[in-house]
């Protein structure tokens, strides 16, 4: 009996201080863990976008809620102290999973900024080509609606990756409808 | 002192976690292809066996033997998960590049494997002792078979060209097949040079017994009487 109880003891003991350990640890290292993810994984395609940007988009996010309950980070794109852009990451299904793409918007005339790609798990040299510079150089400038030759846009999916080609424009269709939807909260937090 | 000096150089050599003891292959073989992550990897482990050790050693006293195995794995995962929390916090492309290794450490046979046969039976400075030779012997053979399979497969070390111009990098030495090629190549200069070792000690007239085919290490019976 003693021997239960010492087990059910010393085993209780060292998880709780474990988890307790791993809790405040968790909780210290949150916020610069969410910055450098934000740095290597979203900040090469922001920066890609916003080539020219006089502010850091991504120390300058702001998080916004949206309908359906989610948040959102929005990064902003300052010139001389007024915003020119925003960008924002969604998420369309490719080839391997989901295809992460930040879309970046011009908000003076409701056109595409650019748009870059930061997580895929595509085939290695088929779907990965959505990532060149021949299928990315489309978007700049771009008026809205998006949508690919296939669908009655002018947008060329990259030949052999349709699925990937498709994943991208899902994730800037999605992409599309926040900035709608966020658009007038935008351009009252940044003036 | 002197077996604290032991303790920590025999894990350098004579019981070189991967190549003599065979232990912890999976990270061995998966992270190792270039000399940077297999450093980084290594360094991980060092740190996570080190203080795992260090731990166990200390309330090696009071945890029932019934309930070591899991108290032991308790220690090492939360140490893993530190090791990944601040790896995203303070090195995210390294964490980028290791992936799912990281978590993967916790079940690295040479953490249980050191904490069963050593930390739990000596003294603390005697635990660190052994963790911190262990890990250092596990980072030297990962940069080691890193550096190679790097310069053949991608003709760089650390990131930095060190063939000459026209050099066509071997691909396969950085893919799957070629961390077994390797691995097996080590091994099997690692036990010639021991087995010629022994074989040249024998015939010099010492006491040794005849060579064993494992190169001596003290990791079975065999070896262990040699000593």
């Amino acid at each position: 009996m003693k021997s239960i109880v010492q087990m059910i003891l010393v085993l209780s003991l060292i998880c709780g201080t474990a988890g307790f350990c791993l809790s405040y640890l968790k909780m210290t290292t949150a916020s610069r863990i969410e910055s450098q993810a934000l740095t290597f994984v979203q900040g090469p395609a922001i920066l890609e976008v916003f080539r020219d940007a006089d502010n850091s988009p991504i120390n300058d996010r702001r998080t916004f809620p949206l309908a359906d309950g989610r948040t959102i980070n929005v990064f902003p794109s300052m010139k001389k102290g007024k915003l020119v852009g925003v960008a924002l990451e969604q998420f369309g299904s490719g080839y391997g999973g989901d295809l992460g793409v930040v879309v970046g918007f011009n908000v003076a005339n409701d056109t595409l900024a650019g748009i870059g790609i930061t997580t895929m798990k595509e085939t290695a040299g088929v779907g990965t080509r959505v990532k060149e510079h021949a299928f990315l150089k489309q978007f700049p400038g771009h008026a809205l609606p998006v949508k690919l030759r296939n669908d009655g846009g002018d947008i060329d999916a990259v030949s052999g990756a349709t699925v990937s080609s498709k994943g991208v424009m899902g994730a800037v269709d999605s992409a599309v409808a926040v900035y709608k939807e966020l658009k007038p909260l935008l351009l009252e937090t940044w003036k | 002192m002197n077996r604290f000096m032991q303790e920590l150089t025999k894990g350098l050599w004579k019981e070189l976690p991967p190549f003599r003891l065979l232990l912890g292959l999976c990270p061995v073989l998966a992270v190792t292809k270039s000399a940077s992550s297999g450093i980084g990897m290594g360094m991980a482990v060092l740190f996570v066996l080190t203080l795992s050790n260090m731990l166990i050693s200390m309330v090696r006293n009071i945890i029932p033997s019934k309930v070591r195995i899991a108290c032991f794995i308790t220690i090492s995962a939360t140490l893993v998960v530190a090791v990944e929390l601040l790896m995203q916090a303070y090195a995210y492309p390294l964490y980028l590049q290791l992936g799912i290794f990281v978590p993967l450490i916790v079940v690295n046979c040479i953490i249980l494997g050191r904490a069963e046969a050593f930390a739990a039976k000596n003294p603390v400075h005697l635990a660190i002792a052994d963790g911190l030779g262990m890990g250092l012997g596990f980072t030297m053979s990962l940069t080691f078979l890193g550096s190679i399979r790097e310069i053949l497969g991608a003709g760089t070390w650390f990131g930095h060209p060190v063939m000459w111009d026209g050099f066509q990098p071997f691909t396969i030495m950085v893919e799957a097949p070629g961390a077994f090629l390797c691995l097996g190549l080590t091994l099997a200069a690692m036990n010639y040079g021991t087995h010629r070792q022994i074989m040249k000690k024998s015939r010099e007239g010492s006491e040794e017994l005849p060579a064993s085919p494992c190169g001596g290490c003290r990791a079975c019976a065999m070896g262990r009487n040699k000593d």
